[in-house]
């Protein structure tokens, strides 16, 4: 079953509650075929977005389309867009069978397919169990359940991993990846980057309810990176560096050197030559964790400007901000892999 | 798929009180209130209080077989009618389930009326209940006093549609609180201290003040103006009136409900 992809545009959304900018001239897009992150800390709009988008709460200004229409003008509303904003949203005294037929009754879907969406998420057996009765890791298969229910070209998950334990969230990644591939548009949120790093291609990160990057997962680059050692004699290490174009740069957060200027393989080299003793020698991992909290810090700046750790994310923004120049349709899961391992 | 209509939205609001426990907890609680009424109405009707102030009419009278089986009968059922219809709009957004509610259907004034629609089906069920059980409870206290059941009096078949009526009407007041006040239980006690408490006080306080034409418009009055019971001492509005005040009252606090939801954020 493959469904035509839609297009998510967020054009100048800015959403005031009061006098606090929840959301700030926001704009990007979401292109289908793929697994998109919507990435920031608590509080930096991101579900102010979503909600948005859905024709929950009204933009103070700027608009959230899906496939170029308002939510609240979609012919078929779940059949187009498939949502799951927060694992609370059921009443406890009901079961998950009759929520989703709540929902089935209102849009006019047979009620056989609640059994199926069930089935799909791994509640057939607890189907007739009151909500009350379930742990967090089965409302958020619900809330997914409840999502995929009109079989709809575009998925919105608010913080889907949470409450999953490692099984689902590899189960989660795997699904949610076979969804994109059949060309549907999959937008994802979490404000922790390693919890979705696997299963992203593309992200959208969010700070203070602005856009701090647009692009493909695999652009962000933590800077320079050297190589890590450890070894008895460092003094001895120095002065055989110096004779060399490598240098030490300081130590990482667990005491290894780091030196700069060459490959594992040139560092072990001139260490062997030196005759200095080594007992771990890897290049340093491009560390996007660090750059994440780098560009959201900044955006949680005080004053909103990119200043002190800012230096890096704008560096990280100048690499490419430009998120339509991604290639939507490629979803190679081994390279993506590879690009992604820290 | 795209063809959702009122009526569609309403299957789905009735889905959603039936999934629950609560609207047969309050049936529960409609027979629990009007058996009592109808019994000790048909117990006491005609005699003499002891106290001054005369007898309510006797049982031979069509206003007394009107209060045993009508006015019991509304009095046990519109309170929890109310409680239905408050409940119906604040569960929405106590569970957050009002998220669901508008992502199936986004266009909201159609989906607060289909919940007007599926309520005021349920307040006509409250309502039958309360007279039945009003019919059974009152009527064997009547045939114990060794009086006729009085089934073919004046006014009484046309005072219980009325009743039933009432009923259901009061769900949608209970929509139009819910809106206005979305915590649960405030909205619930709120509600039930203006009608149990406020309004009979406003009404001996305009009474004893020589403001009787204001307390006629009190919601319950009006109400109650809208069965023909006998004399309680005050004066209330003609019973179509009453039905017209008490109209007014629902779809006010409808109106308002309706237009609160929809321009309302969830969030």
């Amino acid at each position: 079953m493959t469904r035509e992809g839609t297009r998510i545009d967020i054009v100048g959304l800015t959403k005031k509650f009061g006098n606090f900018k929840a959301v700030d001239d926001l704009s990007f897009s979401v292109d289908p075929g793929v697994v998109t992150g919507f990435l920031g800390p608590n509080g930096a709009g991101k579900t102010t977005t979503l909600r948005c988008l859905l024709g929950l709460i009204a933009p103070t200004q700027g608009s959230a389309t899906i496939g170029g229409h308002h939510y609240r003008d979609l012919a078929d509303p779940i059949g187009t867009v498939g949502a799951a904003l927060e694992a609370s949203s059921f009443h406890p005294g009901r079961t998950a069978l009759a929520h989703l037929e709540v929902m089935a009754l209102g849009a006019g879907i047979d009620r056989a397919r609640c059994m199926q969406v069930l089935t799909q998420v791994g509640l057939a057996d607890v189907a007739g169990k009151r909500v009350s009765g379930y742990s967090l890791g089965m409302r958020q298969r619900l809330g997914l359940a409840a999502a995929l229910l009109g079989e709809p070209r575009v998925l919105i998950l608010d913080e889907p991993a949470n409450g999953l334990d490692p099984a689902g969230i590899a189960w989660l990644r795997g699904f949610l990846r076979s969804l994109a591939a059949e060309g549907r548009t999959v937008l994802i949120s979490s404000h922790v980057l390693s919890e979705v790093q696997q299963t992203v291609e593309n992200i959208v990160v969010l700070a203070r309810g602005r856009l701090i990057k647009q692009g493909k997962l695999s652009d962000l680059d933590s800077g320079p990176r050297g190589v890590l050692l450890r070894t008895p004699e460092p003094e001895k290490l120095r002065d055989v560096l110096a004779a060399t174009t490598l240098s030490s740069d300081g130590q990482d957060e667990s005491g290894r050197i780091r030196v700069m200027g060459g490959t594992p393989e040139q560092v072990g080299h001139a260490a062997f030559v030196g005759g200095v003793e080594l007992h771990e020698l890897v290049a340093e991992a491009n560390d996007l964790e660090k750059v994440f909290l780098a560009m959201t810090a900044s955006g949680l700046d005080e004053s909103g400007e990119m200043v002190g750790v800012g230096a890096d994310a704008t560096r990280v923004d100048g690499h490419e901000v430009d998120g339509h120049g991604v290639d939507a349709t490629r979803v190679d899961g081994d390279r993506v892999e590879e690009g992604r391992a820290r | 798929m795209s063809n959702a209509t009122i009526a569609t939205l309403t299957r789905s609001e009735f889905k959603k009180i039936s999934s629950t426990r609560l609207w047969w907890g309050l049936l529960i609680g409609v027979l629990l209130w009007t058996v009592p009424w109808a019994v000790f109405t048909a117990a006491f009707a005609g005699v003499n209080p002891g106290t001054g102030q005369p007898a309510s009419p006797p049982l031979d009278t069509p206003a007394a077989i009107r209060s045993v089986y009508a006015t019991a009968a509304f009095t046990g059922a519109y309170i929890f009618a109310m409680i239905l219809g408050i409940t119906g709009m604040t569960s929405e957004y106590r569970y957050q389930t009002v998220t669901p509610t508008f992502l199936v259907y986004p266009r909201r004034q159609a989906v607060v009326a289909a919940k007007m629609v599926a309520h005021l089906v349920m307040g006509l069920v409250y309502g039958v209940v309360g007279v039945v059980s009003a019919l059974v409870s009152g009527g064997v206290t009547i045939v114990i006093r060794g009086y006729d059941l009085g089934l073919g009096s004046e006014g009484l078949w046309s005072g219980i549609g009325l009743t039933i009526l009432a009923v259901s009407i009061w769900t949608l007041v209970g929509i139009g609180v819910g809106t206005l006040i979305r915590n649960q239980i405030v909205a619930i006690l709120v509600a039930v201290f203006i009608t149990f408490m406020i309004e009979p006080l406003l009404s001996v306080l305009a009474n004893a003040l020589d403001y009787g034409d204001l307390a006629k418009y009190l919601p319950t009055n009006a109400s109650t103006a809208l069965l023909s019971p006998p004399d309680l001492g005050f004066a209330l509005l003609d019973w179509w009136t009453g039905g017209l005040v008490l109209l007014a009252y629902a779809l006010v606090f409808a109106g308002a409900g309706m237009l609160l939801s929809i321009r309302r954020d969830v969030s």
